[in-house]
């Protein structure tokens, strides 16, 4: 395989994902990659927002490893900044602030398009899937010109799914034509309910997760453009495309809504799929890895040497791939404004058992994933394993940075 | 320059001035008016519709150029410089309250009690909700100021129903390229109307590819190295001493110099739902 893409959506849970067991039919592209995929069962995210989250994906880093600041420390070591020094040529094309220039997620990159200096609505705050394909149409264009090209690794990443949810009119005919909200409604929704974190009219709630969920809908179409741009340009046959995303979305879950500082499976269990245009036939892998995982996966698809400084491993091949327990952290925000006096949240999981610690009321949580899917009933007063995880969880709380 | 590009160049300008003619059918000149920045694709646009003008027999709209307060004396040199060479009626214009309110001292706080009632109501209308702001041209309120508002006061005032624009596709991600017409409705304080991009379909390289083949003007700034020209103390050349021409255009976006706004980037981070 010559070239790798990580291909990322912004706030996509899990189970609305078909391959992952939804029946709505939302996701039918990224379904039919099935057959010529690895499919993660049990991928978890290092944090339950993006600025939590892509130091694991990009960096193979935690969040708070290099003390609690928003932008990117030049400490951190992108998965750009290694590859670019193998000579491989890096871009990326995405539309979240948070990952901008500004934030330094500059580095590394042979051509990096953040949208910040393109003119986007004022409902709807950045280009939007068919703007990013675009954009890396235009790349592609210029870059394969010759058949000779260089290795590259791209890096796209859709906003589409994340709030404001306002998502196409017709997609969200195909999930409820009897929805019939202008943007300008969709938007006060937001304002006045997610802004709000105002649950209390649960017929609101089923609402906005359609509107969700017709966002969804809508992005498999740009990852399936997105496809073809690249068999377009005929450099499918020679990549391996990644597809995961950063953090899911919570609708009242644990009594939240967007993507708060917590540790649950509705935010941070991923979608985490590796498609191979040449294989045959799909795999399922049911071991327990981290999205830090993913920026040494990345170096060993091109056959290059481990970097010292990630602390994931490559999830490939599977057999190699060590049975540890995963990690993370973020700070517990329980609204959508941080405040300076917010504390961390961790939480450790080993095999099906999750340890969750939230530091400003010193309160535990553990759960059996396998029998309390919901996180609903916390073992950690029941459970003779409590005092073991708490072992754990706190070793890579204190651990030498 | 070789015969491929000099095809491609036609066909670029064929393309341009059909979007040009098709918008004289549409609208009366009169009620048209074309901006102008000084810069490279403003300049390629104007001369353009400026040819069909004359092949057509028809008065050049008015051309009118926004002064940020904050503009390269060399871009404004350029534009009188040019403007009397080609005959044309430049149209200034400016948000003169808001200079007043920080006595064109760039980087000086404006607060925002100080502006007139127009202002105060169109920082409302974007939901900037501070009490003050540096004076910056390129900062989310003093953007909104110094380039939008001052142009829909013009739209509402000369009643023009057609804006000639010269955005590029290439540079515009979300757009796409057949859309050379754009109409805005109605809002407050916003009035109807229809915005032209005649070179929505060149590139970076056909801009300078057709500077050079048909001798057009450009302003210094661009063979020192700057690619693209916004406020002063926003742009920075791409690689400094080499002419935008050389540099890598096809790989190194063009903004690379701009600086990146912090407050653009909250903004939007506020409009996803934080903080």
């Amino acid at each position: 395989m010559k070239n790798v893409i990580l291909l990322t959506v912004d706030a996509l849970r899990k189970d609305v994902l078909g391959c992952y067991g939804n029946k709505e039919g939302l996701t039918s592209f990224i379904d039919s990659l099935q057959n010529k995929s690895i499919k993660f069962t049990n991928a978890q995210s290092t944090g339950p927002y993006t600025q939590a989250s892509f130091p694991g994906i990009l960096t193979s880093s935690y969040y708070l490893e290099y003390g609690r600041q928003k932008k990117c420390s030049p400490r951190r070591t992108l998965i750009s900044e290694v590859l670019k020094k193998s000579r491989i040529t890096t871009a990326a094309f995405h539309s979240n602030p948070y990952l901008s220039n500004y934030f330094g997620w500059n580095r590394g990159w042979d051509f990096f398009y953040d949208s910040m200096q393109d003119e986007v609505s004022d409902k709807i705050p950045y280009i939007k899937g068919d703007g990013i394909n675009h954009k890396v149409d235009q790349w592609l264009t210029s870059y394969t010109k010759d058949d000779d090209y260089h290795p590259f690794f791209l890096w796209t990443h859709y906003m589409d799914v994340h709030e404001p949810y306002i998502p196409a009119k017709e997609y969200l005919n195909k999930i409820d034509p009897s929805i019939n909200l202008s943007e300008d409604e969709m938007l006060s929704l937001f304002k006045e309910v997610i802004l709000k974190r105002d649950l209390s009219n649960q017929k609101t709630v089923k609402l906005l997760k359609k509107l969700y969920d017709a966002g969804v809908r809508e992005t498999d179409n740009y990852v399936k453009e997105f496809f073809s741009i690249l068999k377009k340009y005929n450099v499918l046959k020679d990549t391996v495309v990644i597809i995961t995303t950063d953090h899911g979305d919570e609708f009242g879950e644990h009594n939240g809504l967007s993507h708060d500082g917590k540790m649950y499976s509705e935010l941070i269990n991923s979608p985490l799929i590796i498609y191979f245009d040449n294989r045959t036939q799909g795999e399922t892998c049911n071991n327990l890895v981290s999205n830090i995982d993913i920026p040494p996966t990345i170096l060993h698809l091109f056959n290059l040497e481990p970097f010292e400084k990630f602390r994931g491993h490559s999830m490939i091949p599977l057999k190699s791939y060590p049975q540890n327990g995963v990690f993370g952290e973020a700070i517990g925000k329980t609204s959508n404004h941080e405040k300076e006096t917010d504390k961390p949240i961790y939480f450790y999981q080993e095999n099906n058992l999750k340890i969750i610690y939230r530091e400003d009321n010193q309160s535990w949580e553990m759960y059996n994933l396998n029998k309390d899917s919901q996180e609903s009933n916390n073992l950690i007063k029941s459970s003779t394993k409590s005092e073991n995880m708490k072992k754990k969880l706190m070793t890579y709380i204190n651990r030498e940075q | 320059m070789n015969e491929e590009v000099k095809k491609k160049n036609k066909e670029l300008i064929e393309k341009s001035k059909q979007v040009v003619r098709e918008a004289f059918e549409k609208f009366n000149p009169t009620k048209c008016a074309i901006t102008w920045t000084g810069g490279k694709d403003s300049t390629t646009n104007l001369w353009i519709i400026r040819q069909v003008c004359l092949e057509e027999n028809i008065n050049l709209p008015q051309v009118i150029t926004i002064d940020e307060g904050d503009a390269f004396p060399e871009i404004t040199d350029f534009l009188v410089t040019i403007s009397k060479k080609w005959h044309i009626d430049l149209k200034w214009l400016c948000n003169f309250n808001m200079l007043k309110c920080c006595q064109s001292h760039l980087g000086k706080d404006i607060h925002v009690k100080d502006l007139d009632e127009r202002n105060q109501a169109e920082l409302k209308r974007i939901e900037f909700e501070f009490k003050s702001f540096p004076f910056e041209a390129e900062s989310y309120a003093g953007n909104h100021l110094m380039k939008t508002v001052v142009l829909n006061k013009y739209l509402e005032k000369s009643n023009t129903e057609l804006l000639f624009m010269a955005l590029r596709s290439d540079e515009q991600a979300a757009r796409k390229e057949d859309e050379y017409f754009t109409h805005h409705k109605a809002g407050h304080l916003m009035p109807e109307h229809t915005r032209v991009s005649p070179i929505l379909h060149f590139t970076e390289r056909d801009i300078w590819d057709n500077t050079h083949l048909h001798n057009l003007p450009y302003c210094p700034l661009y063979k020192i190295g700057y690619r693209s020209l916004g406020a002063r103390t926003s742009s920075n050349p791409g690689e400094v001493g080499v002419p935008a021409w050389e540099q890598d255009l096809e790989n190194v976006p063009e903004r690379a110099g701009r600086r990146q706004d912090k407050e653009k980037a909250m903004e939007r981070l506020r409009k996803l739902g934080y903080m």
